[in-house]
C-alpha cells in the first residue's frame, strides 16, 4: 500500500473540482482494460451488451421510488422553456455569471434524469417483457450522482460503471450471484489488491424511514467488495422481484407454471474506484500497473 | 408485552402474516418458514410488521440497531423481540 493520501497527482488524470476526472494516456488505457475485463466475466454467461443514452426518463425511476429514496443523488438534465421570448431573455443577459453560475430563464418541464446507476435503464427497456429463460445483460454507463463532497477517483459526481444484470427466478439469481462473487475474487486475487466482501446498504435519504433501508438491515441483499476496508470498488445486489415488479417483467418458463415477476440480480463495477486501488497499491508509476489482461 | 401468552402472540404474528402478505401463504406455514425469499413479505410489509411488533411489545425499536436475520421467521421474530426480558 502506497499510503497515498490524494489521487489528484495520478498520471494522466486532470480533476476537475465539480467532482469529475478526465483520464488520457496510460490510466485511460488501464480504464479501458479493466472494462474489457469485466466484459470478458460477462461472456461467462453469454450477457448481451446494451449501450444506453445518458438519461432516463423521470417516470421509469418513479416506478422504484427513485425520487423518495435518493432525491439527494439525482441530478436533472434542464433545458430552457422554447418560448421565443424566454430565449431572448437568457441570450440578452450575462448567461453565466462571474462565478460560474448559469443565469437561467424560464425553464422547459423536467422529465428525464442523467442516469444515477447503469442498470436501472434494462428493466425500463424491457418494461412488459415476458422471458421464458435466465437472461444475462450486460451495459455500461456513465452515471451521476450528487454528493456532499468528492475525491478523485474515489468519490466523483460522474463516473463508469459496468454491470452484469441477471434476470430469471428466484432460485435461479442466488446461483447467478455466487458464481459472481466466485469469479470477482479470482479477479481481486489475480491483481493482487487487499479487498474484502463485506454487506452493505445503499445510501438513502432519511434511511430510518424508508421501508428499503430497513429490509436492507434485516436481510442484507447488497454486499459490496471493499478496498483496504474502505473504499467499494464493486457490488453483487439481489433485488428479488422488486424491478420485476415495478417494470411488469414476467418469467414464463413452464417448468415454473404460472408467470412470475422476474427476479434480479446485478453486479456492479465502479472503474474509476478500480483505478483508484491499484493506484493506491502499487503507486503512480505506471510501469508498475497490472496488466489486467490484453 | 401485553400480557398475552406465547403461543397467544405467536398465533397473532401468523395471523397477521396470512393478512398482509403479498403472495398466498400455503397451509403449511409455520413459525419456521422463512418470510423474506419467500416474498411473503417485502420491504413495505417488513416496515408494517416492524411497527406491529412495536405494539406487541408495547415499545418502540431502535431500527439502526436492528441485525440481519431478525425477520427471517415468526420464531426469531418472537425470540428476538418478543420473549420474556425482551
Amino acid at each position: 500500500m502506497t499510503g497515498l493520501d490524494s489521487l489528484a497527482a495520478t498520471p494522466g488524470l486532470t480533476w476537475a473540482d465539480t467532482g469529475q476526472a478526465t483520464l488520457a494516456g496510460p490510466l485511460l488505457e488501464l480504464a479501458e482494460r479493466l472494462d474489457r475485463r469485466f466484459v470478458t466475466l460477462a461472456r461467462r454467461w453469454r450477457a448481451v451488451e446494451l449501450r444506453f443514452p445518458p438519461c432516463i426518463a423521470a417516470a421509469d425511476l418513479e416506478r422504484i421510488d427513485y425520487f423518495r429514496s435518493f432525491p439527494h443523488l439525482a441530478t436533472f438534465p434542464v433545458c430552457l422553456d422554447p418560448d421565443d421570448d424566454n430565449l431572448a431573455r437568457f441570450a440578452a443577459g450575462d448567461p453565466v455569471t462571474a462565478g460560474g453560475r448559469v443565469a437561467l430563464s424560464d425553464l422547459a418541464p423536467v422529465e428525464a434524469v442523467l442516469t444515477p446507476a447503469a442498470c436501472y435503464h434494462l428493466y425500463a427497456h424491457f418494461k412488459g417483457a415476458s422471458f421464458e429463460a435466465p437472461a444475462y445483460f450486460t451495459t455500461r454507463a456513465t452515471c451521476f450522482r450528487r454528493e456532499t463532497h468528492y475525491r478523485p477517483l474515489e468519490r466523483q459526481w460522474s463516473f463508469t460503471m459496468r454491470e452484469i444484470v441477471f434476470l430469471g427466478t428466484a432460485a435461479e439469481t442466488q446461483g447467478f450471484l455466487d458464481e459472481a462473487t466466485y469469479d470477482v475474487d479470482a479477479l481481486a486475487a489475480e491483481l493482487g489488491l487487499p479487498l474484502a466482501w463485506a454487506p452493505a446498504s445503499d445510501p438513502f435519504f432519511r434511511p430510518s424511514r424508508n421501508p428499503q433501508y430497513l429490509m436492507q438491515q434485516v436481510h442484507p441483499t447488497k454486499h459490496e467488495l471493499l478496498f483496504d476496508d474502505r473504499l467499494a470498488i464493486a457490488s453483487t445486489n439481489l433485488h428479488h422481484d422488486h424491478f420485476g415488479r415495478a417494470f411488469d417483467l414476467s418469467r414464463t418458463d413452464g417448468s415454473i407454471g404460472e408467470p412470475h415477476p422476474v427476479h434480479s440480480a446485478c453486479v456492479a463495477f465502479g472503474i474509476e474506484r478500480w483505478l483508484a486501488a491499484i493506484v493506491h497499491q502499487v503507486g503512480f508509476d505506471p510501469v508498475r500497473w497490472p496488466e489486467v489482461g490484453s | 408485552m401485553t400480557g398475552r401468552s406465547e403461543a397467544e402472540v405467536r398465533l397473532a404474528l401468523r395471523d397477521w402474516v396470512r393478512t398482509h402478505a403479498t403472495v398466498e401463504v400455503p397451509e403449511t406455514f409455520d413459525d419456521h418458514t422463512s418470510l423474506i425469499p419467500t416474498r411473503y413479505l417485502t420491504s413495505l410489509q417488513i416496515a408494517d410488521l416492524l411497527l406491529y411488533v412495536e405494539e406487541l411489545r408495547g415499545k418502540s425499536l431502535d431500527v439502526a440497531s436492528l441485525r440481519p436475520g431478525v425477520f427471517r421467521d415468526i420464531d426469531t421474530v418472537y425470540a428476538t423481540f418478543l420473549a420474556d426480558g425482551e
